[in-house]
């Protein structure tokens, strides 16, 4: 136990530190919400929004992930580093485990960076359901995390990782992107909370369920 | 030298869906020892290697690290373990300590800045300490491969083609850490093409061909052109 | 040879049997379903189309079942045959999956006037079908082999799970936003709709059991094609010299 949490230390530590010298990931990230916001405020321009707007939101949050999340796993694989991890006498679920807490990092302060434009573009108004947003962003945010983490370890060893990675991970977040759209829709309404909160459930018994599968399935692919 | 059996492959064969890469290997490296492991491109030295490291299961046979059972008990196996292979296993976006602190963080050790820097002065890239991975030659990549190996003081030192980008100087480094390896009693097996080079410090050596391995006693190979063939 | 090995051997025995029968059962069925069944009272003849429809659904999702406890199968084994049957069982997945998408749309269109509806129903099966194609996409790329068995194994594995949550997910989005849905629920189980939905639930399994058969055997005979080719090569290079040009 305690080797597992050492090591999910350090990959979080050397993730951490690696971007936030680097910044290549977050600007690339950042950058392509922008464009993505700007092409959507030009494809939908009409007069009320609301109807669509948590699908908007959410689907430029979903192609950001797949540009920030694919990329993960690459510079492990260029420099023969998996090799090392696989070496450790560790569950490789560790190393997952410390990729994903890097990611929900990065992922969270993506999102946080575009919630001003969004207010900008979008001419959303928060109302108070402020902390609400945040947990449906974050629980969200994590479960296309869990799985997008899980797949950029799969396809980073792979030919056609930019092909292969989202064709993976879509068809298996559309419950997170049903989810997140409706909990967003609702707490954007100003509904009351019992009225969706049967979303944010399963937004966070998906990602239950999930960090438990991905926990036990990297150690398939990250073992040879 | 002592008589215990570091590292042992017994009876392993590997083959890809019907294809077989290695038939009936068996090796034993004692402990103290180094063992030179020779045979031509694509003969299955890296496979091997793969599989003695316990990254690969082999398809039949199994291997033993001090003792430990190499696929039923992996994780203490692994313990012993260390291997250096062709990738340089670096973070560009480190810096030459910093890829120390976190290649030995993993491994659960933390060394003090100070033994760092004297590892890296040892390999002769001390200046570079604080220079971003991204920033060093080839050579001192695998330098600083080499002082990763001198803080971690494995018990068992699996080396695929060490001499691979290095000049002499670095080339020397290796022979030092191989030695100081046999000096507390753990067990070095490495590939090469360089027969000379490898018969300086190998006290057994052997030849993969044909997925087979054949043993010689001395360090040189029965033929010159075994090894050499490319 | 493992006992799955002894399994598909023995499935080459019966392999004729099996397809005769899914032949009889199936052509059976769609007498029975499409010529002396009663039509609906609402729907008229178009509801024929469920005695190919349904069959064809359930067996994609016995299909996709066999995938799932194939792939554990393999991981716990590790039996490239059991793997060949994963392989096989994906690809014919992907027919049975993509005729149940075909007929519920064909379904749905004199029914609602609209060829898509997100009945959660097809909203999971259209997941499926996503599913299964990446899986098999995903099995190209892969060099090694070994490593390709155990990666599909592993995107079988979380498919499966993910699938009911998906069929949950949108079966709460039916309630909110009302899709038309395609169910056989609102009929009368006589025994003249029944029975032909039995007989070509059997056929259609049968038929699913039958493919399954023949392509294990040709992914097997596959591999091993390959793996000689491959010995060949490797011996070929490193023995004999290059034999001198053709000459004229």
């Amino acid at each position: 136990m305690r080797e597992l949490i050492n090591v999910i230390y350090w990959i979080t530590w050397k993730d951490l530190r690696c971007e936030l010298r680097n910044r290549e990931n977050l600007a690339a990230m950042l950058f392509f919400a922008l464009n993505i916001l700007l092409v959507f405020s030009f494809s939908f321009a009409m007069d009320d929004l609301t109807a669509i707007l948590p699908g908007l939101i959410w689907t430029a949050f979903g192609f950001t992930s797949i540009v920030g999340l694919g990329r993960s796993f690459v510079p492990e694989v260029q420099n023969d580093c998996v090799e090392y991890y696989q070496i450790l006498p560790v569950h490789k679920g560790a190393i997952y485990l410390g990729k994903l807490v890097g990611n929900l990092v990065f992922m969270t302060l993506v999102g946080l960076a575009l919630v001003p434009l969004l207010v900008l573009f979008f001419n959303i108004d928060l109302g108070g359901a402020t902390w609400i947003l945040l947990l449906i962003f974050l629980a969200g945010m994590a479960g296309l995390a869990i799985l997008g983490t899980l797949f950029s370890a799969l396809t980073s060893r792979i030919r056609a990782r930019e092909v292969m990675f989202p064709l993976l991970l879509l068809p298996l977040s559309v419950p997170v992107f049903i989810g997140a759209v409706e909990a967003t829709r609702g707490a954007l309404a100003g509904d009351p909370l019992p009225l969706y909160r049967h979303w944010i459930d399963l937004l966070l018994i998906f990602d239950g369920i999930f960090v438990i599968v991905a926990f036990w399935i990297s150690e398939l692919i990250l073992d040879d | 030298m002592a008589s215990e059996t570091a590292l042992r492959g017994i009876l392993l064969c590997k083959s890809y869906a019907h294809y077989p890469v290695l038939t009936q290997v068996s090796l034993s490296v004692y402990a103290g020892e180094c063992y030179a492991l020779f045979g031509a491109n694509g003969a299955g030295k890296t496979t091997l290697m793969k599989i003695l490291s316990t990254l690969l299961s082999p398809t039949s046979g199994h291997v033993e690290i001090l003792g430990c059972h190499g696929a039923n008990q992996k994780a203490e196996a692994r313990a012993s373990l260390f291997l250096l292979g062709h990738g340089t296993q670096l973070y560009d976006d480190l810096t030459a300590l910093e890829n120390l602190q976190f290649a030995l963080g993993l491994r659960g050790l933390s060394p003090s800045m100070s033994e760092m820097k004297s590892a890296l002065d040892r390999v002769g890239i001390g200046p570079f300490a604080r220079y971003r991975s991204r920033d060093l030659s080839a050579g001192m990549k695998r330098r600083l491969a080499i002082a990763k190996v001198w803080l971690a003081r494995p018990k068992v030192l699996l080396m695929d083609e060490p001499y691979a980008a290095l000049d002499v100087a670095g080339i020397e480094m290796t022979h030092d850490l191989i030695r100081d390896a046999r000096r507390r009693e753990a067990a070095v097996l490495f590939t090469s093409h360089d027969v000379d080079r490898a018969a300086r410090v190998a006290d057994r050596a052997g030849t993969l061909q044909n997925g087979r391995l054949e043993e010689t006693p001395s360090p040189a190979p029965r033929s010159k052109t075994d090894a050499r063939v490319n | 040879m493992t006992d799955l090995s002894r399994l598909i051997n023995r499935l080459r025995r019966w392999e004729r049997g099996i397809g005769i029968a899914a032949f009889v059962f199936l052509s059976a069925g769609l007498y029975l379903g499409l010529v002396t069944s009663p039509p609906d009272y609402y729907q008229g003849e178009v509801v024929r189309i469920m005695y190919i429809h349904v069959p064809f659904a359930k067996s994609a999702l016995l299909a996709y079942t066999i995938l799932f406890a194939g792939s554990l199968w393999y991981l716990w084994k590790r039996d490239p045959v059991v793997d060949n049957l994963c392989h096989a069982t994906a690809g014919i997945g992907l027919f049975f999956t993509s005729v149940a998408l075909v007929t519920g749309s064909i379904w749905a269109k004199p029914t609602w006037n609209t060829w898509w509806t997100w009945d959660p129903k097809l909203t999971a099966f259209a997941v499926l079908l996503l599913i299964q194609v990446g899986y098999l996409m995903l099995r190209s790329f892969v060099d090694a082999p070994d490593r390709e068995a155990r990666y599909a194994a592993a995107v079988a594995i979380v498919g499966f799970a993910d699938l009911p949550i998906v069929y949950l997910a949108a079966e709460w989005w039916r309630t909110l936003h009302q899709p038309l849905s395609i169910s056989v629920r609102g009929l009368s189980l006589s025994r003249e709709i029944f029975i032909p939905l039995i007989v070509m639930s059997i056929g259609t399994s049968l038929l699913l059991a039958y493919l399954l058969a023949v392509r294990t055997q040709m992914l097997y005979l596959e591999r091993l094609l390959i793996a000689k080719r491959g010995r060949m090569l490797a011996q070929s290079t490193t023995t004999s010299p290059l034999p001198p040009p053709p000459s004229g």
